[in-house]
């Protein structure tokens, strides 16, 4: 709860510190949290998706998140049982938040990956062209129903 | 040359060893595993997607682990250098008789790589876990990701005892404040937790993009002053890198202008250069050598504390400074308040030492570093001034015009390939381990060699040459992403990496568009003190465009 306020503070901060700046809005396009973190204020209450999360072995993990959170947040949140996902808690420095997205989901997700998100990506496990980090995917309305595969990991490979 | 010397020295040394037998077989067990693409087909051929980056080592890491876990190796079997009956290895880093040279571990490292395979031990140093340096890449890739909750980078036990023991009445005084440097376990994870949100974030550091560009623009000016007739730097050149790092971190930690670049010999900004200084360079010869400092207080040891304090104390006054402002003005506009509101003034302050220990001489090094081998390449000032011009069109620098810019980040990157600032990693594993086919104890510290890999043929293509391209065609060439980590990997990675990045984009920027530079004196080598930079006198030429 007290890391949730201190979020809020940080979020307001930057979209004050948006405001300020928004001559080159375009170019904020890589700045994920700030988009995110600004949608999730607007749309804390009420808005739902449906989020589906396909494991390795198959198992489908279904489940129902609010608009504005990040698929990392998803996990957390509904206490899913995916072993060592987000071991960064979400400040890109990990890559076990790694998702595998259906090429057409892919090319509809609202952002780019970001260059620090491609420099983690590189470092991530079985990494495809339609690979991303979940803690920087923001849902939105348009996501609903989007259903993502978490690849395998290098225990998955060894046993 | 006394690098080489000193390799020669110690190779004489080891000749008689007898642990050839050993090391033969080692080679052999490991080449194996390397080629494991190659060699296990039908594994790589199970992954189920198709990626543009080789990942046929990944697939067949579990493979190999399968095939040497019949024969798995112990402990003993590791190749390295033989410790000494009661003397160890330490001896080997006395300088002249030991020929291993604290400030040519590079060279020395290299040597262990070719002269006893993929991981060498390191045994019987005083005073400190025994050591296994590690030259695999796929086997520092399966150690980060074996990563536990709280990875244990193996730090300075000098360090640990300013924290823990001399200072403990302030380090000690809150819970979980002991900072993330020298620090360990439950207590570093949740510091970690209070500060990496906020350090970390993309958006945090970018709204620094135009204050740090003011204190690059503040260098360039200072850089015209300080050129002679020739236009060429003075041979102290470092030092004032090191104004323009401390200006800039200043400013990210700090909240505050040092006013470095106007200070003169005794002012607070020349003390605290000094003091960083001071502690960087006694650290190295503090854990490295024979630790004399836990029996009496060294010389050396006293003044490794005396800058500590220095530092904590200039520290903290800011951090008060910031926090009356906080209070004043209310809500948070920066790195500082952030921190002060989200977690105390306490935390602020601790957060802000350790980024001080660790984010002056990192950046300002690899910037030194930067400038040289761009000053020896004018095709590649060229480009990158190309791409500067093309982005910003003759109009200041706004936040995010940097990601426009990729050949400016490839050019970073391939000099933190080829010249780690930090040229080695660690963690002590925590559980044991099989690393190479041995069973590796808890409680060792296993040291990633980047360096070495980040300058091996079998990770990177044409290895040898300076090819920012690499970074950005990357399907062109071959590259292993964990032989080159120059800010660490996974939950303990640099919690400075955003700024140092950031400030390093800025000031390239900022010097590529001012000058052409040029370097007209004797090629320098390469050195360890304590950062990896070059060794001697940097008399770059900069000449306006
Ligand atoms: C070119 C510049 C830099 C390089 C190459 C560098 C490299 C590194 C490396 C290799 C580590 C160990 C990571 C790991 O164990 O996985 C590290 C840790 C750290 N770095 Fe940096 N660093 C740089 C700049 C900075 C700056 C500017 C700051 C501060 C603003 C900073 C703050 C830290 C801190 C606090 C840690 C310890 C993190 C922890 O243990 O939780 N670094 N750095
Ligand atoms: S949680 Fe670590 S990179 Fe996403």
């Amino acid at each position: 709860m007290f890391l949730k306020n201190c979020l809020r503070i940080f979020s307001s901060a930057r979209i004050r510190f948006l405001l300020n700046n928004n001559v080159k809005a375009s170019t904020f396009v890589n700045y994920k949290s700030v988009a995110s973190l600004s949608t999730s204020k607007l749309a804390l209450e009420s808005e739902k998706v449906k989020v589906t999360f396909v494991l390795n072995d198959g198992k489908r993990l279904e489940t129902v998140a609010n608009v504005g959170d990040t698929l990392l947040d998803v996990v957390v949140n509904n206490d899913l049982n995916i072993e060592g996902f987000g071991a960064c808690e979400g400040t890109v420095t990990c890559s076990t938040c790694h998702v595998i997205l259906k090429p057409e989901d892919f090319e509809r997700l609202p952002e780019e990956a970001s260059d620090e998100e491609r420099d983690m990506l590189d470092l991530a496990y079985s990494l495809t062209e339609t690979s991303r980090l979940g803690c920087q995917i923001t849902l939105t309305k348009e996501l609903d129903g989007l259903e993502v595969k978490v690849p395998e990991t290098i225990n998955d490979a060894r046993s | 040359m006394r690098n080489r010397l000193g390799v020669v020295k110690w190779r004489i040394r080891s000749l008689s060893e007898r642990k050839l037998t050993t090391s033969a077989r080692c080679f052999k067990a490991i080449d194996n595993g390397s080629e494991i693409g190659n060699n296990f087909p039908a594994r790589a051929a199970q992954c189920p997607i198709k990626v543009q980056r080789a990942r046929s080592t990944h697939a067949a890491v579990g493979t190999v682990l399968d095939t040497v876990s019949s024969a798995v190796k112990s402990w003993d079997e590791v190749p390295g250098p033989k410790p000494l009956p009661l003397l160890g290895n330490t001896w080997r880093f006395v300088p002249y008789i030991g020929g291993y040279s604290v400030e040519h571990v590079d060279k020395v490292c290299m040597s262990l790589r070719q002269k006893y395979g993929k991981c060498v031990k390191m045994a019987g140093l005083l005073g400190r876990p025994d050591m296994l340096f590690v030259f695999d890449a796929g086997e520092v890739e399966r150690v980060f990701r074996g990563e536990d909750a709280a990875p244990h980078r193996p730090s300075m036990p000098s360090l640990n005892y300013y924290k823990h023991t001399l200072r403990k009445d302030f380090f000690g005084a809150e819970q979980d404040c002991a900072g993330v440097i020298a620090v360990h376990g439950d207590s570093w994870a949740a510091f970690r937790t209070k500060v990496s949100k906020v350090a970390l974030s993309t958006s945090s550091a970018a709204q620094y993009t135009v204050p740090v560009a003011e204190v690059a623009d503040a260098f360039v000016n200072r850089i015209r002053q300080i050129r002679d007739e020739n236009l060429e730097t003075p041979g102290d050149f470092l030092n004032e890198v090191n104004k323009w790092s401390l200006e800039s971190l200043g400013l990210i930690a700090l909240d505050t202008r040092l006013g470095c670049f106007e200070s003169v010999e005794g002012s607070e900004s020349q003390r605290l250069i000094d003091a960083v200084h001071t502690f960087f360079l006694s650290v190295g010869e503090l854990e490295l050598r024979a630790p004399w400092w836990r029996i009496y207080p060294t010389a050396m040891f006293r003044r490794y504390v005396a800058a500590l304090d220095t530092i904590l104390s200039v520290t903290l006054r800011h951090v008060e400074r910031a926090l009356k402002e906080c209070e004043a003005n209310g809500g948070s506009k920066s790195l500082l308040q952030d921190l002060v509101s989200a977690a105390g003034s306490r935390v602020a302050a601790v957060a802000a030492l350790d980024l001080f220990l660790v984010g002056i001489d990192t950046t300002s090094n690899a910037v030194a570093s930067t400038l040289y081998q761009l000053a020896l390449r004018p095709e590649v000032q060229e480009r990158l001034h190309e791409e500067i011009t093309k982005v910003l069109q003759g109009r200041p620098l706004t936040p995010g015009d940097i990601n426009q810019m990729p050949y400016l980040k490839a050019c970073i990157k391939e000099v933190l390939r080829m010249f780690p600032v930090v040229i080695g990693n660690g963690r002590q594993l925590t559980k044991d381990t099989v690393i190479c086919g041995y069973n590796i104890p808890k409680g060792t510290q296993v040291i990633f060699q980047h360096y070495v890999m980040g300058n091996s043929e079998e990770y990177f293509t044409n290895a040898s040459e300076f090819r920012p391209e690499r970074w950005i065609q990357r399907s062109m060439y071959k590259h292993h992403a964990f032989a080159s980590l120059p800010f660490g990997f996974g939950k303990r990675m640099c919690l400075g990496r955003r700024f140092a990045e950031l400030e390093m984009h800025i000031v390239l920027c900022k010097i590529v568009q001012a000058f052409k530079m040029e370097y007209h004196h004797q090629p320098l080598d390469y050195h360890i003190h304590p950062m990896y930079t070059p060794d001697g006198p940097l008399r770059l030429k900069f000449i306006d465009r």
